[in-house]
């Protein structure tokens, strides 16, 4: 890895970090989902700082250069982050019609008995 | 003074029952509240066929969803104090007196804690909250002994903020956040049971993630959150 990309890396995560911090405390986000994001900034910041690591997994892996284990890396922590975002994004859509749903009839009954008077 | 007891109940038909049965014989001075967090078993059904005082979620909101929803009624109908007791019947009613008394001498949260007089036993079970409490004392300088302890009464100004601050949850990292805002925090020794019927919602992998993301969250987002603004404690304001 090249100390170019090893800082490039580097202020990257630490941006990453900032602007998870700033969203937290104007409450757009939750904690529990900024902590991906943290976690991932400082394996980053670790992997720039020890770039023994990635040329370790490289020799492990078979892999030719550091930088292809860096792509590969991130494209895998990408898709398995993909995937649970699917599920989360199914599972907030069935909530969001089980409570539409669950309002609409309640306010029916409301409504009847407004009528009934 | 008013106390609200909220009860977050998640799939706990085997133990509403004889939880909340005790607490409306044995103690008809405190007020409750079950939320129901979308149970799949049939803890709604029980609790309207006892007559219980209920909040039927309709969809699971997660502990955290369901305690801010009791913390709104807190609000909402003028409590004092609130105080978080588990479904299950691991906490005991009797402490109750014991918190709320610590909490009336100005406190804003009083941890019922395990640990508090006796020593934490050196157990892997231990290990997530020695970390956790390692974590709140170098970032508080505070000995926080049992932070995991889901037995904690609120004071009225820290309701009003729970009811609606996004990322206050009744966990430690909120109690490490709490305490960074100049609230008062106390522990007062409890004892506690095994739960008795039912399975918890912690396994091990999953109390794994719990404790990395209470670690995660008070040394690295806690410390760098601006304080939130407390309100003065004092006559309460009736509104």
């Amino acid at each position: 890895m090249s100390d170019t990309l090893r800082i490039v890396l580097i202020v990257a995560s630490v941006l990453c970090l900032l602007f998870m911090l700033r969203k937290i405390s104007q409450s757009k986000v939750r904690i529990d989902d900024a902590i991906f994001w943290i976690v991932g900034a400082f394996v980053l910041v670790i992997i720039s700082i020890f770039p023994q690591i990635p040329s370790w997994c490289c020799d492990l892996l078979g892999i030719q250069t550091p930088v292809n284990f860096l792509f590969l890396f991130m494209i895998f922590i990408l898709l398995v982050k993909l995937f649970y975002m699917t599920i989360r994004v199914s599972q907030l859509e069935s909530k969001v019609k089980e409570l539409s749903q669950r309002y609409a009839l309640d306010h029916m009954d409301d409504e009847v008995k407004q009528d009934e008077k | 003074m008013k106390l609200l007891i909220i009860v977050p109940a998640y799939n706990e038909r085997e133990n509403i029952e004889r939880v909340i049965d005790q607490l409306i014989q044995d103690y008809p001075q405190y007020s409750y509240v079950v939320v129901n967090d979308g149970s799949k078993d049939d803890t709604a059904q029980i609790c309207r066929r006892k007559g219980y005082n209920l909040i039927d979620l309709p969809v699971n909101l997660g502990l955290a969803g369901g305690f801010q929803a009791g913390m709104q009624y807190a609000e909402k109908h003028g409590f004092d104090y609130a105080i978080q007791y588990d479904a299950d019947g691991q906490h005991r009613a009797e402490y109750i007196g014991k918190l709320l008394e610590e909490c009336e001498k100005g406190n804003d949260i009083v941890i019922g804690s395990r640990f508090a007089e006796k020593k934490k036993p050196l157990s892997l079970r231990m290990l997530g909250s020695r970390l956790i409490s390692g974590a709140i004392r170098i970032t508080t300088f505070r000995k926080i002994k049992d932070p995991t302890s889901g037995m904690r009464v609120y004071s009225r100004r820290m309701i009003e903020l729970f009811a609606h601050h996004t990322n206050l949850s009744p966990e430690p990292d909120s109690v490490a956040y709490m305490i960074k805002s100049g609230a008062k925090v106390s522990e007062v020794q409890v004892e506690m049971d095994e739960r008795i019927a039912g399975v918890s919602y912690l396994n091990a992998p999953k109390a794994m993630f719990y404790m990395l993301r209470m670690v995660v969250s008070i040394l690295f987002i806690q410390v760098f959150r601006s304080p939130v603004r407390l309100k003065e404690p004092g006559p309460k304001d009736e509104t």
